[in-house]
């Protein structure tokens, strides 16, 4: 059935006002690992011990499960108690629809992000950082600028800031605030020392 | 931040979302932001077991682009006993369903790195260089990391892992996938034992030059004697 218009936050936020009700419990205990183990028998999965396919059929079956996953269950709103679910059309609707190749970052130190496959000659971009690992505010800035320094890396992923002023940045309080503008302020001024200054984080 | 920066908004486990998240997603849209979207499924959690953690990985990473219309996804299969997205179970869930995403969609898909072990080890090198090869080999277009140590300990980050993960990931690109099946095995296998008990190496100020942001002589020795290792595993730098 056609769909009205494509999913966007508004349309998520309207329907997680008026989806089936469950409770988180149900969810998580029972919705969730059913559902799963219905679908790994529906498709016979079976990885037989390999990291990566071989078997184009198999990665076949479980792109429909996990695509059966999504549309059978649908997603649980943790404030409203409800699921909200999309039609099959609305995901094809997403997948038929990506954001195509796009630049991370400015400038000679931008990068391009475009598609690859298994087994693409092509190596994949690298984002290096802590991965919001913590990170003391001492030296928060020269451990970013480490990465920022290193050829491999093309973009920074940050860590977390442990104190900000010599106080814990408390969700819900100004230190917060402070923490997430200070951190993104010293990695951009660690870029910009380390000769990358349009370096994405 | 600006626009081309990546805008981060996190699903939670497995399937979930809160409102606070949908409002930020909202307001990246208006600024016409890079979304990176993150969800980290976890093996042993609700989903299950492994090809059942795999269905939760490939229903999440499609979502990143339903709810969040997100520019990119950003995975991270966590193993639940070890805190580690290393072990072999959680690579293969990785592996796979980066492989179905990429074979049936034209979505953008990253992933994250939590070895157990700390920096300026063996292990930490080694950890990381297996997933940066599942990685590279299974079709994922950014690796993002490294989260050394499990990610919980103060300071255990630093630069020699990116590089690690950018030297591993480039020269895995292009590789046989039976041939990485079986460079993976090898590899695995020579620290999955270890995660009980894994090094917890040192912090960035031991193993680096804090004033010239040089990596320490030891480091250096130790990362090189990780790259033999690989190299012995049958991985060819290139």
């Amino acid at each position: 059935m056609a769909y009205k218009r494509s999913i966007d936050a508004f349309e998520f936020y309207n329907r997680a006002k008026t989806g089936e009700k469950c409770s988180q419990d149900d969810w998580d205990l029972m919705h969730i690992p059913m559902k799963a183990m219905e679908l790994k028998q529906k498709y016979g999965l079976d990885f037989k011990g390999e990291f990566v396919p071989t078997n184009a059929d198999m990665t076949e079956k479980l792109f429909k499960a996990g695509f059966d996953m999504l549309l059978e269950a649908g997603i649980f709103v943790t404030d409203t108690n409800r699921i909200v679910k999309y039609t099959e059309d609305e995901i094809w609707d997403a997948i038929r629809n990506p954001m195509p190749e796009f630049q991370l970052g400015t400038g000679r130190d931008a990068v391009t992000m475009r598609k690859r496959t298994v087994g693409d000659k092509r190596g994949p971009l690298i984002q290096g950082g802590p991965t919001g690992s913590p990170v003391s505010e001492k030296v928060f800035y020269e451990v970013h600028m480490s990465y920022a320094l290193e050829k491999e890396v093309d973009t920074i992923v940050n860590g977390v800031m442990m104190t900000v002023r010599g106080y814990p940045p408390v969700p819900k309080t100004p230190f917060e605030i402070l923490a997430a503008k200070m951190e993104t302020r010293l990695i951009k001024q660690a870029t910009a020392i380390a000769g990358r200054p349009g370096m994405a984080v | 931040m600006i626009a081309s920066d990546s805008h981060e908004v996190s699903q939670l486990n497995e399937l979930k979302i809160d409102l606070d998240a949908i409002s930020v997603i909202a307001h990246y849209h208006g600024n016409s932001d890079i979304l990176m979207d993150e969800q980290m499924p976890i093996y042993g959690g609700y989903a299950g077991g492994l090809e059942e953690t795999a269905i939760i990985d490939v229903a999440s990473s499609i979502n990143a682009f339903v709810m969040s219309g997100a520019s990119w996804h950003l995975d991270g299969p966590v193993h639940i006993r070890w805190g580690s997205t290393n072990t072999r179970e959680t690579l293969a869930v990785a592996g796979w369903a980066s492989a179905a995403i990429s074979n049936h969609t034209d979505f953008m898909q990253g992933n994250q790195y939590y070895p157990c072990a700390g920096p300026c080890t063996e292990m930490c090198f080694l950890e990381l260089a297996a997933q940066a090869i599942t990685d590279s080999a299974s079709g994922r277009e950014i690796l993002s990391g490294v989260a050394a140590a499990k990610g919980v300990i103060t300071d255990k980050t630093t630069g020699m892992e990116a590089r690690m993960m950018g030297e591993v990931a480039r020269s895995a690109a292009g590789v046989d996938i039976a041939e990485i099946n079986k460079i993976l095995d090898k590899l695995v296998g020579s620290y999955e034992n270890n995660y009980g008990n894994a090094p917890a190496g040192k912090t960035f100020q031991e193993c680096y030059d804090v004033k010239t942001i040089t990596p320490t002589d030891e480091h250096v020795k130790v990362y090189e004697g990780a790259r033999k290792k690989l190299e012995g595993f049958g991985l060819v730098f290139k």
